[in-house]
């Protein structure tokens, strides 16, 4: 009986092994896939690492990652063991009060602490960076290292410093000679855990940070939309950089024991100072390996917000060579999040929002003219369609990026042509394909399918119009078991996971240049008509190296690169005629092209109010498509 | 000696800014009409209001609790008899098998995360294995159950290693007093180890019910879009509609749900331990 | 008088052997009905493991142990009718006193009635009445005690084991609780076997003492029997004090020791075995020193309350006495005067010369550098000498960082060595040189003695084995001229320790008599 338990045990562990160490096998054999595919090896290749070393902010954020918690271990266990000592030694009430205060971050839940930090920066206006990011990693570790460190004090006969100091120790000799070694491995314990939570933190760190300063986890998040196997290759290289710690913190006291004395007797200290030159080495490495030359902004930086996944592989290595800038890209999900982002005071040189936030950006007074002259050259080579629209009429703000259409994409052997054409948007009230519907993650674009297929203005302001369109998408997502998605539409579509999806025309073509399988289809009571564009907010930084970024991505190279990569369509008249001629990379992809001059097709306005109404509405929609699971 | 009691002075004042001021922000956000500047202070208690008359919103606070609770369950259900398997083994054995458990928990927890959608899209991994079985062709990511796995492969060494440690703090000869007054091994569990080993049982359900009511990057990646959970809510108040008064009523709501649990939990820990 | 008891349990040749190291080396023991048993060893002596091979905690190596007719070495210890108070009693800390208590007739499935009138009986019995509500961990040690009693004997065990139950309680608890525990037996009446380390606990409450020793029963027997007629040296020594004096059996009823031949009542032992002889203190007399049938120097009185103890010394021990030479200040000052450097001449045995090296040369030439003004201590670091190992006269130059240096001489010679084979020890010691001011500074100045002479005292029959010396001088410290004086180092030679209640005085020559009856003979002990 006994042995048939301990196999059973035997089973549940092996089994919970398997269970924790999967994924992260998983990640380290898909990192040296040939393919973009997460289910599939197809081969072995580097690719990968090529684009993780090439990708600077990937590279950027694991340094800031390792930096934070080093900086942050170090100060949390310095603070939280002298605090720690001298609490130990105030009054009761005192070491109660602090004890309790302590206890916010480990018994509420992180998001509360989150936005506590983040409340704290805003009101007291302190730009939010590398510092504010430190500084709350500091403050919810100093907590763990002092809750390790005080059962070790408790636990000290009271009298060693006074036996000390009465020996002829100073305090700080008696505290750093007698005591501190006592409670060594409390500290080293407490520091240990401070790294790790340091070192995984992602709520606190999300809300705290800013100025495009990115750790590891922030970094997943915002390209986690999309396939981008580029991740499993820089978890893998974490992996590894974990590893030769934890075989250099094992193995480095074993070695030390066996060739005794000689060196120093505390072999964290050297564990400590072995790690952080490996690690500032790579970095060093990596970082400034290859950066001294003479260019016309050498050493600047230049800071974009712009979309998840809109960026072509080169165009910004392209960029920082020929200025010698950097470029720092923080990226947004929606509109929205990009307005409450700038208009808290966040500082970026350009970004690329939409056609109405363009509209609303003026109207708010946050943007900047364009220095005409500057971009002239440029602005020459763009498709004149795209040129003039009416949120900015003059392109006195603003500078196209991308343009396109919003609309269906189908799955040709789910989704016959003729339903497509009767319901229009329509179909995605249709029972047929329940359960086979994507959503997207979009306010706007989501009332705009509902207002156009009740044969409203896309642009309508009428409450009950705008209340008509709520009950349909309400009875959308009650009745047809959607998924609302944002970019994860895109691989998912490309592997034909579901029959029908609202998506952006780009994606769409990018879909169907991986699938021929997929159709695009927009339908007849008209569609949104979007242009994504540059702008130079108020507030930004570098106004010359901002306008040679918008005047660049305007030339043949750059916007070429961008649109074969990405898939949307390109202001620039060569590269979109080229792209979508015979031979090109969206030859015959009716997506890449917008439709243009159909007159039920709308280009969106702002307007306060139905902003207003259709941000709480939809985010009401997202609370009953989630309860109606 | 007495001197180094100033050494705490620069902490409690630390203290005042970076863990109390906060709070106190998100309560002052939560009382103020709509507008982003604390300046203009003007006391309401719309938000919260607002909160409590919408059935909605306190159908996604439910659905958030019952996610983590479900998540605590299993973690306990799994979690115990593993920490009981490590803690019975030698000493060696165990620190080897306590280093397996942490040594992932080293790794970020979102990339751990995002490794699990490769594995449990359609044609991932889970599927094909689940397909060899003959529950071939389930959709696993952006269900309830994907987001359950999320959260277990990420809270549940924490309630092994708490359990653990408290099984090996209990003193073994406590297990052979139970033996000598005639209790068998099944009897010695019932009576002795479990109701021993509940103060490990009630921080390890702290450690992962407080995580899995406001996390939101796990359900956001293995969830989908339409998968809301509180935390979601909060984001989503902060970081795409703006409404920080809404959003810090929600918090502060969540924050004393929480509370109002966790004593709960303690209460009822104090009182098993007391019976027989 | 001797009534045949039933034998409850017997240990048949059980071994345990944990990882290759023997624990127990085949024990063979009885225990009868209604017996207080007592397992008395030293720490590691595998007395513990013996009980909790009986309680059924760990599993014997080999052999059997016999309960009631019955084999139980592999019976789980919940089917054995055998129960355990543990060494820190092992309450459960989740329950109160009468859960604690209930805890194994609850297990048994007995109606709570019965349940509650046994617990109140039991509380009764050990005095904690009303203390059924309390929690365990808020208990006194000697309450918490009682209740791991309680716990144990309410489930009518035919055996009660006990390990080490006192060890946690203070001296004036343990007393109470020796009493308490002999009187729970007695009223109960079932057997108790109690494992102790402390021969006062085992002598006052046993009926049965079995003395272990590396894993072995050395001897058993009832406390008058062992304190009375130890087997070996190991059981006298660990039970009472003793004196304990190497022997020859000359024939039966004859002993001789220290040149002496003196009559017992010993038979059995070959002619001119060796032998060891135990003689209680309080078995001793002091007499005049014409009537006794040993002579001697009483060198300690100590007043221990109800007695004296007197050391005697029969047999006087090993005496060397070396030269000190007193030196004139010889300290040299650098230029500066910011360095002073001071150093002894001094003698070093020609055995010794292998092991010699810098630091052992700087401390027998106590070689020291320093700062006059500051006290601030320099580390001496070159030394420079022509020393060789051959006997003869040599040169030795210490100098610090500034190269302030001193010369000093080393006499390399054959140490002559004092042995005395009666007391089978040997001592030597060296001249040395000393300044006045050095012998005034030093704070333990027969400490220092030792150290500058290099004064040792040995066994001869095993050089490792170091015998304790002592230092006698008689010049005044503090009037100390250059010179040379005396000092001797001597050891200790045969002393007899004596419980006695009549004074005498410190240095006294007396003489020690007892009767024949009070010499034990012993085997040797064999290794």
């Amino acid at each position: 009986m006994k042995k048939e338990r301990n196999i059973f045990g035997k089973i549940l562990m092996v089994l919970t092994i398997v269970f924790f160490y999967m994924p992260i096998i998983f990640m380290v054999v898909f990192s040296f896939n040939e393919s973009k595919s997460l289910t599939h090896f197809t081969g072995f290749s580097l690719r990968w690492y090529e684009a993780m070393l090439k990708n600077h902010g990937m590279m950027e954020s694991l340094y800031v990652t390792i930096i934070i918690a080093l900086l942050a271990t170090i100060v949390s266990t310095f603070v939280g063991t002298i605090t720690a000592i001298g609490l130990s030694k105030s009054k009761k009430v005192i070491r109660n009060l602090v004890t309790q205060i302590n206890d916010f971050p480990m018994m509420n839940p992180e998001i509360v602490t989150a936005i506590g930090l983040m409340l704290l920066f805003i009101t007291f206006k302190i730009e939010r960076g590398f510092v504010t990011l430190l500084l709350a990693h500091i403050a919810f570790c100093i907590p763990y290292v002092m809750l390790s460190v005080m059962p070790k004090i408790r636990s000290l006969d009271p009298n060693l410093a006074d036996a000390a100091m009465d020996l002829g120790a100073t305090p700080w000799q008696a505290l750093s000679k007698v005591i501190v070694p006592q409670i060594m491995p409390g500290i080293v314990s407490g520091a240990l855990i401070a790294f790790t939570m340091s070192f995984d933190d992602f709520i606190i760190s999300y809300f705290s940070t800013g100025g495009g300063v990115k750790n590891l986890s922030i970094m997943v998040y915002t390209m986690s939309k999309r396939v981008n196997p580029s991740i499993n290759a820089i978890s893998t290289l974490v992996v590894v950089l974990i590893t030769i710690v934890l075989v250099l913190v094992n193995v480095v006291p074993m070695i030390q024991k066996r060739t005794p004395e000689k060196t120093s007797k505390n072999p964290w200290k050297k564990c400590v100072v072995g790690v952080l030159v490996v690690v500032l080495a790579f970095f060093g490495f990596t970082r400034f390996g290859s950066s001294i030359q003479n260019k016309p902004y050498e050493g600047q930086t230049l800071h974009i917000y712009n979309w998840g996944e809109y960026t072509g592989e080169e165009v910004l290595g392209m960029f920082e060579e020929m200025t010698g800038a950097k470029v720092v890209m923080d990226n947004f999900d929606s509109n929205e999040q990009m307005y409450i982002k700038v208009a808290n005071g966040e500082s970026y040189d350009i970004l690329v929002p939409s056609d109405y936030m363009i509209q609303r950006l003026i109207q708010e007074d946050m943007l900047q003219k364009l220095d005409k002259s500057k971009i002239q050259s440029g602005l020459d080579q763009l498709n004149p369609d795209v040129l003039g629209l009416p949120y900015d009429p003059n392109n006195d703000y603003s500078v196209p990026y991308f343009w396109g259409t919003v609309g269906i994409v189908y799955d040709k052997t789910k989704v016959s042509l003729e339903d497509l054409k009767k319901d229009g948007f329509g179909i995605f009230l249709d029972e047929k394909y329940r359960g086979d519907i994507y959503l997207y993650d979009s306010e706007r674009d989501s009332f705009m399918m509902a207002l156009k297929d009740l044969g409203y203005s896309m642009n309508t302001s009428n409450e009950q119009e705008l209340q008509a369109a709520y009950d349909w998408l309400v009875q959308s997502v009650q009745t047809m078991e959607p998924e609302i998605v944002t970019d994860e539409i895109i691989d998912n579509m490309a592997q034909g996971r579901k029959a029908l999806g609202l998506v952006y025309s780009g994606d769409a073509a990018y879909i169907m240049s991986e699938n021929e399988n997929m159709g695009y289809y927009m339908p007849e009571s008209g569609t949104n008509l979007w242009s994504d564009a540059m702008v130079i907010p108020k507030n930004a930084k570098n106004v010359d190296l901002a306008h040679e970024f918008i005047n660049f991505m305007c030339t043949y190279e750059a916007a070429m690169d961008n649109s074969s990569y990405v898939g949307y369509t390109s202001p620039n008249l060569e590269v979109m005629d080229e792209l979508s001629s015979e031979g090109g990379d969206y030859d015959g992809i009716n997506a890449y092209v917008p439709r243009t001059g159909y007159e039920k097709d709308e280009v969106f306005e702002y307007n306060e109010v139905s902003r207003k109404i259709i941000s709480d509405l939809w985010s009401r929609v997202k609370v009953v498509a989630s309860n109606a699971e | 000696m007495r001197n180094f009691k100033q050494l705490a002075w620069p902490y409690i004042v630390w203290c005042a800014i970076m863990l109390l001021l906060p709070m106190l922000l998100i309560f002052a956000y939560s009382v103020m009409e709509q507008g982003n500047e604390i300046v203009h202070f003007q006391l309401t208690f719309d938000n919260y209001i607002r909160f409590f008359t919408d059935p909605d919103f306190l159908l996604i606070l439910w659905r958030s609790l019952a996610i983590a609770i479900k998540t605590t369950i299993i973690c306990l259900i799994l979690g115990y008899p593993i920490a009981y398997f490590i803690a019975n083994r030698s000493d060696k054995v165990r620190n080897i098998l306590v280093l397996c458990i942490t040594l992932p928990m080293w790794i970020n927890m979102l990339v751990r995360t995002y490794a699990w959608i490769g594995l449990l899209s359609s044609d991932g991994i889970i599927s094909y294995i689940l397909g060899i079985f003959g529950f071939g062709d389930q959709e696993l990511l952006y269900t309830e159950t994907a987001v359950l796995i999320g959260m277990v492969y990420n809270f549940l060494p924490f309630m092994i290693l708490q359990i653990n440690t408290a099984l090996c703090k209990m003193d073994k000869s406590l297990l052979e007093a139970s033996a000598d007054l005639g209790a068998n091994k099944v009897q010695t569990f019932l009576r002795v180890v479990f109701p021993l080993s509940l103060s490990g049982v009630v921080s390890g359900i702290t450690l992962v019910f407080l995580p899995a009511v406001s996390s939101f990057f796990i359900p956001k990646l293995l969830g989908g879009g339409q998968f809301f959970l509180i935390g979601n809510v909060i984001e989503n108040q902060f970081i795409t509609v703006g409404e920080w008064n809404f959003g810090s009523a929600i918090s502060m709501i969540m924050a004393a749900v929480m509370m109002l649990l966790m004593m709960l939990v303690r209460k009822v820990d104090a009182k098993s331990g007391k019976e027989d | 008088m001797e009534m045949e008891k039933k034998k409850i349990i017997q240990f048949k040749n059980i071994v345990k052997d944990f990882d290759g190291q023997i624990v127990l080396k085949g024990i063979d023991l009885d225990i009868y009905e209604n017996e207080f048993v007592t397992l008395l060893g030293p720490s590691g002596c595998g007395k513990t493991t013996l009980l909790r091979i009986l309680g059924g905690f760990i599993e014997p190596t080999e052999g059997h142990v016999i309960f009631d007719g019955q084999d139980i070495a592999k019976m789980p210890p919940y089917k054995r009718e055998l129960n355990t108070v543990f060494q820190k009693y092992a309450l459960f800390p989740h329950m109160n006193v009468y859960d604690n208590i209930a805890f194994g007739l609850k297990i048994k499935k007995m109606s709570k009635d019965v349940i509650e009138q046994k617990v109140m009986k039991m509380l009764k019995l050990i005095g904690l009445e009303g203390y059924e509500k309390k929690d365990v961990t808020l208990l006194s040690g000697g309450q918490q005690q009682r209740v791991a009693i309680a716990r144990a004997l309410v489930n009518e065990p035919n055996v009660l084991l006990l390990d080490e139950p006192l060890g946690a309680l203070d001296l004036k608890l343990r007393k109470e609780m020796q009493y308490e525990l002999k009187r729970i037996q007695q009223e109960v009446g079932i057997t108790f076997i109690f494992v102790t380390h402390d021969q006062e606990e085992a002598l006052t409450m046993s009926d049965k003492i079995v003395i272990m020793k590396d894993g072995e029963i050395q001897q058993v027997g009832t406390p008058e029997d062992i304190y009375n007629e130890p087997v070996n040296r190991y059981v006298a020594n660990f039970i009472g004090e003793s004196n304990i004096i190497p022997a020859r059996m000359i024939e039966d009823k004859k002993v001789r020791f220290d040149d002496i031949t003196f009559d017992c009542v010993d038979v059995g032992f070959k002619p001119n075995e060796l032998v060891d002889v135990v003689i209680r203190p309080e078995d001793i007399d002091i007499v005049e020193e014409a009537k006794g049938k040993m002579t001697g120097t009483v060198e300690s009185v100590l007043f221990k309350g109800v007695h004296y103890e007197v050391m005697v010394e029969t047999v006087p021990g090993t005496h060397v006495t070396v030269n000190m030479h007193i030196t004139k200040n010889h300290d040299i000052t650098s230029e500066d005067g910011k360095v002073k450097i001071s150093a002894n001449d001094f003698y070093l045995d020609i055995e010794d010369m292998k092991d010699i090296d810098d630091k052992e040369i700087i401390a027998r030439a106590d070689a020291q550098a320093w700062n006059p003004e500051t006290d601030e201590y320099f580390s001496i670091n070159n030394i420079e000498t022509d020393l060789k190992p051959e006997i003869g006269e040599y040169t030795v130059t210490f100098s610090t960082q500034s190269n302030t240096s001193i010369t000093r001489k080393i006499w390399v010679i054959d140490q002559h060595i004092v042995e005395n084979k009666k007391a089978n020890e040997a001592v030597s010691a060296f001249n040395f040189f000393k300044t006045a001011d050095e012998i005034k500074e030093s704070l333990a100045l027969d400490t220092d003695l030792k150290l500058w002479a290099n004064a040792q005292g040995w066994k001869l029959d095993n050089e490792d084995e170091a015998v304790d010396i002592s230092v006698d001088y008689d010049f005044d410290v503090d009037n100390l001229k250059e010179g040379i004086y005396k000092v001797t180092f001597w050891t200790t030679g045969r002393e007899f320790k004596i419980h006695t209640t009549d004074y005498v005085e410190e240095g006294a020559e007396i003489g020690l008599t007892f009767y024949p009856e009070d010499i034990h003979v012993m085997e040797k002990m064999g290794y």
